[in-house]
């Protein structure tokens, strides 16, 4: 293969990987550090999306959706986990369909608002040449993000004063409660967290996708796959799950179809969790 | 169990009845409703089964309704024809359901996937199936005369035409008939299910929902049991399915749609869980309602009215509306009936230990289960955890009769080693025999079947079935005939003085009652290697000593390991005793012996380290 042909096909296949990256990292935040099941956020992604469309209408650039669209995304997280979830913890599956109908609400309104169409963002930054090809810059960008994106949330989760409470108030609340720690705060927060990440990926990924009420959707499934496959450790876990899944989806899609790529990377999630039940950190023996 | 209510045939056939009388007396603009009403119904009672029943929450039953729906279609466009019959596509949209929930249903349950992920990957696959059917637009998505027609759907699917195959052109259903049909379908299934729910398969598929590890421990392949189950719900959901298309005329990928899934989950949760009737009566108000006042499915403001209704029937009617009425009329009916349900006195005094129960009866019972004794041998058994080394060459033997006492501080790997016996996890090493033969590699269920039964430290029950219920799993585990189950629970029950109690649910009993109820249910499965995991914790000295006695008497029949911390009761057991430190044997003998042993006590009082430091 042309040295040209292979940077091209590598840089589709890390962009892949990097959406899915993108796309899980709030989930992960979510469904790994406090269990629950948050089929909603989809939606949250879907609302970032809408928040750089609005902010790019009325002029700005494109970075300043990707600085609105966490901070909107994340209060409305807030809000929903005050609202909703925090009457919730421990019935899974009950924060489960609360979520859900709340994704379904969510769609509707934005429908009623925005309409029903797809609507486009244009994508920034130019692109490169390499030998016969030209690669788009904002890929390359994507990348860059998911990588930033694990990096500081691993951090956060490590490093911070508020990370070791929020992971002391998922894993035994009773006792960081006795330890003094505001469990319902550290919640709320976490959750706010994952809804913000959600809405950092929709605005990520509103300049290459279109924007479209049901885009949460698209991605919901995949962003679960990915974060289940992954396993206990919740982000390293999820991006080498990331990477395999994503990876094989990219690979067999450039080989067929877009369809064919997402039922390939169903079938692997699938097969993989039946060789691996505790996903591909189970016996990492670490949390994060 | 053995004396629950039968489910009454004569009032399901009166309402059936009644249900096919509307044909006769109900406009057909109505009865066209009142099949959707149905289906639909028949649809949640799919999801109620296996959800309600069997614990296993489940996105998937759209898919396996969507599945049945589409494949009667094309089964129908392309069959109608030559066999003048649609009643085989109306089978065939079932047995698609049935497979499809088989195929997944492998992958998640032998895969042993947590109910989290059962759920998210039941969703992934109904999502993938809407991107797929929506995706087959073009002229090329063709099954024989079929053509899917993407997102729009398929149409010009036939009516169910009843009749026999190449026997001519049956008869095609009107509106009227049509509803009969449907009524027919929904009793049947109805009947079906809660016939089910009466026979073993049904009552084990509770015990799953209830505790899983206490089924397994007793000899039941759970996920041979979860498939079947997920597998008949598949073949429901699918039914309905194939009655949707035949009674639409028409599919499309909605079905396969999040708002649909939705609304599925809505009706039984409206309807509630706790009856099968529930199902029915969700979905017939819920469609009734959104039918009249939105204008139906499809109004704009319906996804909302749908997801505020989920969110608010989640947070104020955790038992649907259902649970909410039976709750309102246990407050009504409260000041009339007085029914103590847990009884008074200090738990322990009513606990069955007290009473004087002859060790010899039990002893006995447990012989006519079974007469051969079996001897069990470990050798190089090794256990690790990451870094830790949870147990290190471990050799051992146990005789066919006899009593053992593992004794060790906390960490010393005595549960391990009862973990691995059990085959919860695989060994890094060593090798497991039970009279000679290998079971280092069994599933924990088979081991229960060859004869190993363990009470665990924490009791492991089931809480919400009666004590009677709990005996009867044990026993059915072993003989696997309904007579013999029955007749051994009763036995067990008298033997060990818990048939007062026998309609009392298992949470409603006293710590120690719990303890014992687990040991009767152990002995009712009539093990040949009883393992006791610290067997009277939380019992008064007079039930620890008593408890001994027991454990004496199950010497003469059986192989017991006793792991214990309680040095009176390990005394009282005159037993041989293997003290494990720091994953290893560190020694064995009588009680006297070790009492004698300076180490031993170093161990325990933790001197050793103190004293190596010294010597150095």
């Amino acid at each position: 293969m042309e040295p040209d042909l292979v940077v091209r096909q590598a840089v589709t296949v890390l962009s892949t990987v990097a959406v899915l990256v993108i796309v899980s990292v709030g989930l992960a935040v979510i469904f790994g550090v406090m269990r629950i099941i948050n089929l909603a956020h989809g939606e949250f992604l879907m609302l970032g999306a809408y928040s750089v469309l609005v902010i790019s209408r009325a002029g700005a650039p494109l970075w300043a959706g990707l600085m609105v669209a966490p901070v909107a995304v994340g209060l409305i997280g807030l809000a929903v986990e005050r609202l909703v979830i925090r009457f919730l913890y421990g019935r899974l599956i009950a924060t489960m369909l609360a979520t859900w109908g709340l994704s379904l609400v969510l769609v509707q309104l934005v429908v009623m608002i925005f309409g029903p169409a797809t609507q486009g963002v244009p994508t920034p930054l130019g692109s490169l040449r390499v030998g016969g090809y030209r690669i788009s810059e904002y890929s390359l960008a994507l990348i860059g993000f998911a990588i930033g994106l694990l990096v500081a949330t691993y951090s956060l989760f490590t490093r911070t004063r508020y990370g070791l409470l929020a992971r002391a108030a998922s894993q035994n609340p009773l006792m960081a409660q006795a330890l003094g720690v505001n469990t319902g705060r550290t919640n709320a927060a976490t959750f706010a967290l994952g809804a913000a990440l959600a809405g950092l990926a929709g605005a990520m990924l509103a300049p290459v996708v279109g924007v479209v009420p049901s885009m949460g959707q698209a991605f919901i499934a995949r962003a679960f796959m990915t974060v289940i496959v992954g396993g206990p450790a919740v982000l390293t876990g999820m991006g080498s799950a990331a990477a395999l899944l994503g990876g094989a989806e990219s690979l067999v899609s450039q080989a067929s179809t877009a369809f064919l790529g997402q039922a390939a990377l169903l079938l692997l999630a699938v097969i993989l969790l039946r060789i691996m039940p505790q996903g591909l950190s189970g016996s990492w023996g670490r949390r994060l | 169990m053995t004396r629950l209510p039968r489910s009454a045939p004569v009032p399901l056939a009166a309402t059936g009845l009644a249900l096919a009388s509307l044909a006769f007396l109900v406009e057909d603009v109505w009865l066209v409703k009142f099949s959707s009403w149905l289906i639909f119904g028949t649809l949640a009672l799919s999801l109620a089964f296996i959800w309600g029943r069997g614990g296993i929450f489940s996105f998937g039953q759209n898919a396996f309704f969507g599945i049945g729906a589409y494949l009667y279609g094309i089964a129908a466009i392309n069959l109608v024809h030559s066999t003048g019959e649609t009643v085989t596509a109306f089978l065939i949209g079932g047995l698609g359901g049935a497979l499809m929930a088989l195929i997944l249903g492998y992958f998640m349950f032998y895969g042993r996937l947590g109910d989290v992920y059962v759920a998210i990957i039941t969703l992934a696959v109904t999502l993938v199936l809407f991107t797929v059917m929506a995706g087959t637009a073009g002229p090329q998505y063709r099954v024989g005369e079929a053509r899917l027609g993407g997102y729009n759907g398929m149409t010009g699917i036939p009516p169910i035409v009843v009749g026999i195959p190449f026997q001519g052109d049956g008869i095609r259903l009107t509106p009227q008939t049509m509803y009969l049909f449907v009524v027919v379908m929904a009793v049947t299934l109805f009947a079906a299910v809660s016939r089910l729910s009466q026979q073993p398969f049904g009552r084990v598929v509770i015990a799953v929902r209830e505790n899983e590890l206490r089924t397994e421990l007793l000899g039941y392949d759970i996920r041979r049991y979860k498939l079947l189950a997920f597998t008949f719900g598949g073949a429901i959901a699918g039914l309905a399915g194939s009655a949707f298309a035949a009674w639409g005329l028409f599919v499309n990928p909605a079905v396969f749609g999040l708002r649909q899934a939705a609304l599925v989950v809505i009706w039984l949760l409206v309807g509630g869980q706790a009856s099968l009737i529930g199902p029915f009566l969700g979905a017939a108000l819920v469609e009734w309602i959104s039918s009249t006042l939105a204008g139906g499915v499809g109004g704009d403001e319906t996804p909302i009215i749908l997801g505020i209704t989920l969110v608010l029937v989640v947070l104020l009617l955790p038992h649907g509306l259902a649970g909410l009425l039976r709750l309102m009329w246990e407050r009504l009916t409260r000041s009339t009936r007085r029914a103590p349900r847990v009884p008074e006195g200090k738990p322990g005094e009513t606990s069955p230990a007290s009473q004087k129960i002859p060790s010899a009866i039990l002893t006995q019972l447990l012989q006519n289960a079974r007469t051969d004794a079996a001897t069990l041998e470990v050798r190089g058994l090794a256990k690790s955890f990451g870094g830790v080394q949870a147990l290190d060459d471990v050799t051992l033997s146990f005789p066919a009769r006899g009593i053992r006492c593992l004794i060790g501080p906390n960490g010393a790997g005595k549960s391990t080693f009862f973990n691995l016996l059990i085959g919860r996890f695989p060994p890094s090493r060593g090798r497991i025999y039970l009279e000679g033969r290998d079971i280092t590699r069994l599933h924990p269920h088979r081991r229960a079947q060859q004869g190993i039964g363990i009470k665990l430290q924490v009791p492991s029950l089931y809480p919400g079935l009666s004590v009677r219920e709990n005996v009867w799993l044990a026993s059915f585990a072993v003989s696997r005939n309904v007579p013999d189950a029955n007749r051994r629970t009763e036995e067990m029950l008298g033997g060990t003085g818990l048939a007062h109690r026998a309609d009392e649910l298992a949470a409603n009993l006293s710590h120690g009652e719990q303890q014992w109820l687990e040991i009767t249910m152990v002995l009712a499965a009539a093990p040949r290697v009883i393992l006791l995991d610290e067997p009277s914790a939380g019992m008064t000295r007079e039930e620890t000593l008593r408890t001994a006695d027991i454990v004496r008497g199950l010497g003469e029949v059986a192989s017991v390991i006793v792991v214990e911390h309680d040095m009176e009761f390990v005394r009282h057991l005159g037993a041989p005793i293997t003290m494990f430190h720091q994953g290893r044997i560190f020694v064995e003998g009588t009680l006297e012996e070790l009492r004698r042993d300076q180490r031993v006590l170093d161990v325990y009082l933790g001197r050793e380290r103190a004293r190596r430091v010294a010597v150095e």
